[in-house]
């Protein structure tokens, strides 16, 4: 036990890098946030098969940042990243009203994975530039976050066209990494 | 004792891939780099690391160049045996191949082809089209090659798309390794597909030509093996490309030479100025010569090459024929090229320098080599009428010497030289006859009765010399017989007097009665009627002038001829075979599941593993090597397990091959024995039992799926064993649903394929389906099964039978904890097994029992079982002619009076 807590305590206070998973149903924006986040502009992406990895320094961390793929074929794979992960950013389609479902539904299986129960979720409800897309009060229930008891949580809405909200929750997570292991 | 000893069970240890797997995740590039390489060293001794598949692709997207690499070398090693988890490795693929870098995009597009797993290959057909298309020469390349790899893997996607059209584009590219490259990488797609694809227009046939002065000297091969394949219009466009071509012919790479030559050869066809022609043969001589001065294996090589050119053009090397001349050193292999070579060179102008190499080589201690030679100079003498005669005299010198086998080939070709010139050279006979006793080979022998029989007018002593060979008339070889038939008829006919006739009697007599040869025996009844009916025609039949031969030894077809020289430099040329009669092409056909059953039913692998040569060196060739992709018989035996090691070959051998399933038949009874448990067959368990019902042996098996997939498509197969049992038809078992069962009665044959050694009961058994590997078992069955019903023997006869076998044929053994109650109920219980009753007798207190039963092949058993009812002991005692089957009838004995 007490091993574990060391390295969690270095990994956010060394020069080691956060690994954060971000997760969500495909076609979320998980890798246009990504690369928002890493060079700060918008690239054309396509469908993720298999995963990206970039480095994204914020706030004086360095976050090792794992975009995987969402489409269903990749999504029984997550789970090979989920090891030594500190935090998750879980990525929803806001306008994608239909599917909230099984976002809720992959959402929670992740939640109750061992490997992630110290991990600390954050949630992007994205496409907030779209016409139709859910507030993050809506998000918050369809994806029934006040279930969460044992973790730390934070919703943001989010435009990843736009660039709106990511450094917000980036700044939530980085203090939540913080306090959560001193 | 206390709980604190539960530590002891517990190890802090965590072994090699463990840790490996953590030093892949380290937060350090460094240590990630160093964990990469050990993968990868664990990798190359033959370690299985697949575990740590996803580790080492999460390093996969890393800027640093080496660690890349090493990932890529693990993928292509290990995405065939985790093919869910190569789909991970597609988006950094995909990235990769838009990289700034050339030769990070070239490596992922090569990468990609290598891998050869279906479900991602979709997911690569963007990336390989873009770098199809790419500014980077290097990537261009290396895209074209991955199109033919992917044609490998599926066909119908490379057409679907497009993928040919581009290949066909980078022809026309302005670098000449890009239109190497797609030359060679359509060759290859041409090579495995019925249906034309890559045909060479005039228009093709310039951008080629251009790109081969400056391509690389693979390059160039690959261009020219494509060019060989061009039709030229006319004899303009003929010369024209020769021109093109004939600077080739300097290169230092002998592939790049041969390559040149074969397509001056094809062209030379069309080529009608006669000046061209010889100025072409002179040229190519030249370089065909330098070929003879490298290693001996290019020797061989470009002298089997050589071989076919001087039969198409003996012009071309007509001067030269020094340079075929034998070095004391040169491998014997090269050796006997050279002689054939320069037999085909051999004219009169040479003859005399070579008939002294010749006697030379006939010197020599190598004894095959030797014989060559010797025959060489017969073949010589048949070819070159004027040197016809020194030919003889040395062949006469060489008999003087007196060495046994240069005597017999010597007389062996005399032989035919008397063919191809009749009385002219017969006054050597004398001479010949001198060596008559030494003669031991059968060839040499027939020759040289055909010689006695054929002069046997000028022979005095001709019936003495064939009375000699006649005493061992039956134990001579067909050859040595037929001669001997035959030259006796001649003589007969020849010298009708009182010998001969004799002779002919024993020999028509020998010949048609004491023999199982039907040729002979055939050839015997002709004489004989033609002698019995009218001796003036078997004259004229058997003394008829015959046709003049000429030397056609080793003289090939001229359409075969012509097969083989289009394929100068390949395999073919080499072997002197069509590449038809020693490979199978792959056609692209759509691939059935059947096709391909053969090698899922040898490996277990549900991909074929005979794919041929990797892609990575794709068409034609060096000169040693083919440019088709060679099917690999039993390509993956190492995914057989050991411990029945043939197995593997005798399921290929079988004619009753693996056959598939159709309806199911039930069955049911008692529980069977497990034969391969569920731990061993990946959670299928299979029991199984040999039964004997209505005088037929069968095979209960049962199935039960522990797997969590259905299970279907289930065969059979019995190696060779001691009574020949074979499956009698297809294993019939429907598809298992996971935990379902299945049991079903397989009707068993005996075949021929009887293993020889010692009986036993010993089956070896392989089972397989569409799903899992081969399994393999071994069941032990019980003689009794075995107990014909026809066991039943007549009180008579078993007391002939019982009095005809010797003593030593008699064997007994005790069964101590036998109880015998009833003797009714053991007859009964016994006959029911086919052990029959016969008669029985009261000794003492003792009751003996006479029973008889018969095995297969109609090995009989006589019992005697002695026993006192209600006391535990019992004896038996049996006679069979068959003792070796005893041990096995005492265990089968044991358990039916148990």
């Amino acid at each position: 036990m007490g091993i574990v807590f060391t390295r969690l305590f270095s990994s956010v206070f060394g020069n080691r890098e956060a690994r954060i998973l971000v997760l969500g149903l495909d076609n979320a924006g998980k890798t246009t946030i990504l690369y928002r986040l890493q060079m700060g502009e918008v690239v054309s992406t396509i469908p993720t098969i298999g995963f990206n990895v970039e480095t994204v320094q914020y706030n004086n961390i360095k976050f090792q940042v794992w975009d995987l793929g969402g489409q269903t074929s990749i999504r029984p794979y997550w789970r090979c990243y989920f090891p030594n992960t500190q935090a998750i950013i879980y990525v929803v389609d806001s306008s994608d009203t239909d599917r909230l479902v099984t976002a809720k539904e992959e959402f929670h299986s992740i939640l109750e994975e061992d490997e992630l129960k110290g991990a600390v979720v954050l949630v992007y409800a994205n496409k907030q530039d779209l016409p139709g897309a859910l507030d993050d009060a809506a998000i918050t229930e369809s994806l029934e976050l006040h279930k969460i008891k044992s973790r730390q949580w934070a919703i943001f809405k989010t435009s990843a066209i736009k660039g709106e909200g990511l450094f917000e929750g980036l700044n939530w997570l980085s203090n939540a990494l913080k306090s959560g292991s001193s | 004792m206390s709980g604190h000893d539960s530590k002891y069970f517990s190890t802090t240890k965590k072994g090699e891939i463990p840790e490996l797997k953590e030093e892949l995740n380290s937060q350090y590039k460094d240590k990630r780099k160093d964990a990469v390489k050990k993968v990868i060293a664990a990798m190359t001794v033959g370690k299985d690391v697949s575990s740590l598949f996803t580790d080492v692709v999460n390093c996969m997207q890393t800027e640093n160049l080496e660690l890349k690499k090493l990932v890529y070398l693990y993928l292509i090693n290990y995405a065939k045996s985790q093919p869910d988890l190569a789909i991970l490795a597609v988006n950094t693929f995909v990235k990769d191949s838009q990289d700034p870098n050339p030769l990070i995009r070239a490596l992922a597009v090569r990468t990609m082809g290598c891998i050869r797993v279906d479900k991602i290959t979709e997911y690569l057909c963007d990336p390989l089209q873009r770098c199809l298309k790419d500014d980077d020469p290097y990537v261009r390349k290396t895209a074209a090659i991955c199109v033919a790899k992917l044609y490998d893997i599926n066909a119908e996607l490379v057409e679907d798309r497009g993928f040919l059209e581009a290949l066909k584009d980078l022809i026309s590219d302005n670098n000449p390794m890009v239109v190497a490259n797609a030359v060679a990488a359509l060759a290859e797609i041409q090579d495995s597909s019925a249906r034309p694809i890559f045909e060479i227009t005039s228009h093709t046939l310039t951008k080629l030509l251009t790109a081969l002065n400056e391509c690389t000297e693979w390059g160039q091969v690959f261009i020219l093996d494509s060019l060989s394949r061009y039709k030229a219009t006319d004899a303009r466009d003929a010369e024209n490309i020769v021109e093109r071509i004939t600077p080739r012919l300097q290169h230092a790479n002998c592939a790049v030479v041969l390559s040149a030559v074969k397509i001056i050869l094809l062209q030379m066809e069309l080529i009608t100025s006669t000046d061209v022609v010889r100025n072409l043969c002179k040229k190519m001589a030249p370089p065909l010569v330098t070929l003879l001065s490298a290693e001996p294996e290019i020797q061989y090589v470009a002298l089997r090459n050589i071989n076919l050119i001087v039969q198409k053009r003996p012009t071309i090397l007509a001067h030269e024929i020094k340079v075929f001349f034998c070095k004391y050193n040169d491998p014997i292999y090269v050796k006997m090229e050279k002689l054939e070579i320069m037999i085909k060179l051999a004219s009169d102008r040479n003859i005399d320098q070579v008939l002294l190499e010749f006697k030379e080589y006939a010197t020599e201690v190598d004894v095959d080599f030797v014989r060559k030679a010797v025959r060489a100079i017969g073949r010589c003498a048949i070819k070159l009428e004027r040197a016809a005669e020194r030919c003889i005299s040395v062949l006469l010198e060489l008999i003087k010497i007196k060495v046994n086998y240069v005597v017999q080939e010597a007389i062996i070709v005399i032989k035919d030289i008397f063919r191809r010139y009749p009385n002219t050279y017969e006054s050597i006979i004398a001479t010949l006859c001198e060596s008559l006793d030494t003669l031991d080979e059968p060839e040499a022998k027939a020759s040289m009765i055909w010689i006695i029989g054929e002069y046997a007018e000028r022979i005095d002593n001709a019936d003495e010399l064939l009375e000699s060979f006649l005493d061992t008339f039956p134990e001579e070889p067909a050859l040595v017989q037929l001669q001997l038939l035959t030259a006796t008829v001649k003589l007969f006919l020849k010298k009708p007097t009182e010998g001969p006739q004799q002779m002919i009697q024993a020999v028509l007599n020998n010949a048609t009665v004491e023999t199982d040869n039907p040729d002979l025996r055939d050839r015997a009844y002709i004489y004989w009627r033609l002698l019995s009916t009218d001796p003036e025609a078997a004259k004229d039949v058997v003394l008829a002038e015959k046709p003049v031969i000429s030397d056609d030894s080793n003289q090939l077809d001229s359409s075969l001829l012509d097969e083989l020289l289009a394929n100068i430099s390949t395999l073919s040329s080499v072997y002197h075979k069509p590449p038809e009669a020693f490979v199978s092409r792959v056609k692209a056909a759509p691939r059935a599941d059947d096709e391909e059953f053969a090698d899922a039913g040898e490996t277990g692998y549900s991909e074929s593993p005979s794919q041929g040569v990797d892609g990575a060196s794709p068409s034609s060739s060096t000169g040693t090597s083919s440019n088709v992709p060679v099917k690999q018989p039993a390509a993956a035996a190492p995914a057989v397990p050991a411990p029945i090691p043939d197995l593997l070959g005798d399921l290929m051998g079988l004619d009753n091959a693996l056959v598939p399933v159709d309806e199911p038949t039930a069955s049911s009874g008692p529980p069977l024995p497990v034969v391969l448990p569920p731990t061993t067959g990946q959670g299928l368990q299979i029991s199984a039992q040999l039964v004997r019902r209505d005088g037929q042996i069968y095979y209960d098996i049962s199935f039960e799926n522990g797997t969590q997939s259905v299970l279907d498509g289930f065969m059979i197969q019995f190696n060779k064993n001691t009574f020949g049992l074979a499956a009698g038809g297809p294993l019939q078992v429907p598809p298992l649903q996971p935990g379902a069962s299945s049991r079903t009665l397989l009707a068993m044959v005996f075949s021929q394929n009887v293993s020889p050694g010692a009986p036993n009961l010993l089956l070896q058994v392989a089972v397989k389906n569409n799903q899992q590997p081969v399994w393999y078992f071994s069941d032990k069955g019980s003689l009794h099964v075995f107990f014909g019903e026809d066991g039943k023997m007549e009180r008579t006869s078993f007391l002939e039978a019982w009095k005809s076998l010797p003593d030593d044929n008699e064997f007994s053994k005790e069964y101590p904890n036998s109880v015998i109650s009833s003797i009714d109920a053991t007859i009964e219980h016994l006959a029911a097994s086919n052990v029959f009753f016969i008669a029985k007798r009261r000794n003492a207190n003792m009751d003996v029992l006479y029973l008889s039963a018969k095995i297969p092949r109609g090995i009989p058993f006589l019992i005697e079982l002695t026993a006192a009812v209600g006391a535990p002991g019992a004896k038996c005692a049996v006679k069979t002619p068959n003792r070796e089957f005893v041990p096995l009838f005492f265990e089968a004995m044991e358990s039916l009076i148990k």
